[in-house]
């Protein structure tokens, strides 16, 4: 190969003087001495040095700004704003969320999947957010109404006993040594101390102090306080005065004495407290007597016989 | 590397050095490529425009090629494709014209003339390496440096320019 770049060898010099000889004697040499000699010679416009770098230095430099991220206050804020929110969402997302309805309230919220909760007055929910699509379990203080979506495993834990449903409607009431579990849709098992129970729709368990219940066939297809109005079941007047007092929010004073442990069913509508109080006197031969706007002490109406 | 070995090229007096010595054997290089002397020179400032930006970016040693690589980049936008146009030195040929016969002066001028031409008809990498050795005086390592190619394919390049320039003087004996 390198026989075939002798010229190239030639022009720069590197032949050897064996070679220099051999290429001379050839008839070519002249006119490539000529070229040579005559390519030497060649000239180039000149170029214009001084004004063109003159012009290269003036060109504005790119701006390079190092911000110290130290230095700048304002990096200090941001960062800061941007801990800030992270350790709140870190914070909201496992922190147990709380929902209250209170005394005379009533409270609908959604939880994570959607699920419709309606809380009864006086209750109260805990819940955690994280991972709620794969731990579906609330701790229920009081009565609540769930619409729940379809999904994994939920879990409704009282004080008392524990509702395990998989996508349904139903209404769990806890309160003083009462538990209540009434399925609107699809089943509903129920835990309630050693026992455990599957009910369906229109159907119903209760347990006051560890007692079993009977519960009558439900018609209605959301639980009744939704639309304002309070069903007992075979309830003794001081849960029915506690409902009143969680409902209305006030306080009622009656006797202990009063009722004689007689159980009331029935329904009493909830819009008008002075309405309801009526319906439970009749019931009870009681008199109300207004202390004030929130206290109502209840008398025995004298034996008139 | 040390900050001051990088700010190197960003200083004044160092950019103007690195200038001066290579700014002509870029501007010609692009020159004998496509034969255009302004578009040769916009794309040489506009190299060094790049480098002189981005000079911190770019160590003292890898300039050149950054320069070259830059305009290399440029030129494949360029369209217009000219002859090469060739001056011989003056002082050259008022030197050799002293004492020659009118006669071998006549021949003498007709061979330049013949050569320009045959120059603006080789093919462009090989009228490159050629006139980057001929005209800029350049070591074929030089060349092979600038051109990103081998020595081996200079000293083709240049050796197959020579046999096409000769190809040129058939009648000349």
């Amino acid at each position: 190969m390198e026989e075939n770049y002798k010229l190239a060898k030639w022009l720069s010099g590197e032949m050897s003087q064996e070679e220099l000889k051999a290429f001379q004697s050839e008839p070519d040499f002249a006119i490539y001495e000529k070229i040579k000699n005559h390519s030497a010679q060649l000239e180039v416009p000149t170029l214009e040095e001084q004004a063109m770098l003159s012009k290269i230095v003036n060109t504005p430099k790119k701006e390079v700004k190092t911000v110290s991220l130290t230095k700048s206050w304002l990096f200090k804020v941001a960062a800061i704003l941007v801990i800030g929110l992270g350790l709140f969402y870190t914070y909201t997302t496992f922190q147990t969320s709380t929902e209250l309805a209170g005394d005379g309230t009533q409270k609908a919220f959604l939880l994570p999947d959607n699920s419709e909760v309606v809380l009864n007055s006086g209750s109260e929910i805990e819940y955690k957010k994280m991972n709620w699509d794969n731990n579906r379990t609330l701790e229920l203080h009081g009565e609540a109404y769930f619409k729940v979506a379809k999904g994994k495993k939920f879990e409704v834990n009282t004080p008392l006993g524990k509702v395990t449903v998989l996508g349904t409607q139903f209404n769990v009431k806890q309160r003083g040594g009462r538990f209540e579990v009434t399925c609107y849709e699809g089943r509903v098992k129920v835990n309630y101390s050693n026992t455990e129970q599957i009910i369906t729709k229109g159907m119903g368990v209760a347990f006051e102090n560890g007692k079993p219940l009977e519960t009558p066939q439900i018609l209605a297809q959301s639980p009744e306080w939704l639309t304002n109005e309070m069903v007992f079941n075979k309830a003794d007047l001081t849960s029915i005065l506690g409902e009143f007092e969680r409902h209305f929010n006030v306080t009622l004073e009656a006797d202990k004495v009063i009722g004689n442990g007689q159980l009331f069913t029935g329904t009493i509508p909830g819009e008008n407290i002075d309405v309801a109080l009526q319906v439970l006197s009749t019931s009870y031969h009681l008199k109300p007597v207004k202390v004030n706007k929130n206290k109502i002490i209840l008398t025995m109406i004298n034996d008139q016989k | 590397m040390s900050k001051e070995e990088l700010l190197g090229i960003c200083r004044e007096s160092i950019f103007s050095g690195f200038f001066k010595s290579h700014a002509k054997g870029l501007r010609n290089y692009l020159y004998y490529k496509f034969g255009n002397e302004n578009q040769a020179e916009d794309i040489t400032q506009e190299a060094f425009i790049k480098l002189w930006q981005n000079c911190a970016d770019v160590p003292i040693e890898k300039a050149k090629s950054y320069i070259y690589t830059i305009a290399n980049n440029a030129s494949l936008n360029v369209i217009a494709h000219q002859k090469v146009v060739l001056n011989y030195a003056k002082s050259a040929a008022k030197k050799e014209s002293t004492n020659e016969s009118p006669e071998f002066l006549l021949e003498e001028d007709e061979f330049k003339t013949k050569l320009l031409s045959a120059i603006q008809n080789l093919n462009e990498t090989q009228r490159v390496a050629f006139l980057m050795h001929r005209i800029d005086g350049k070591k074929y390592a030089e060349i092979a440096a600038e051109l990103e190619i081998s020595v081996k394919a200079v000293e083709k390049r240049i050796h197959l320019a020579l046999v096409e320039l000769r190809k040129e003087f058939d009648h000349f004996k």
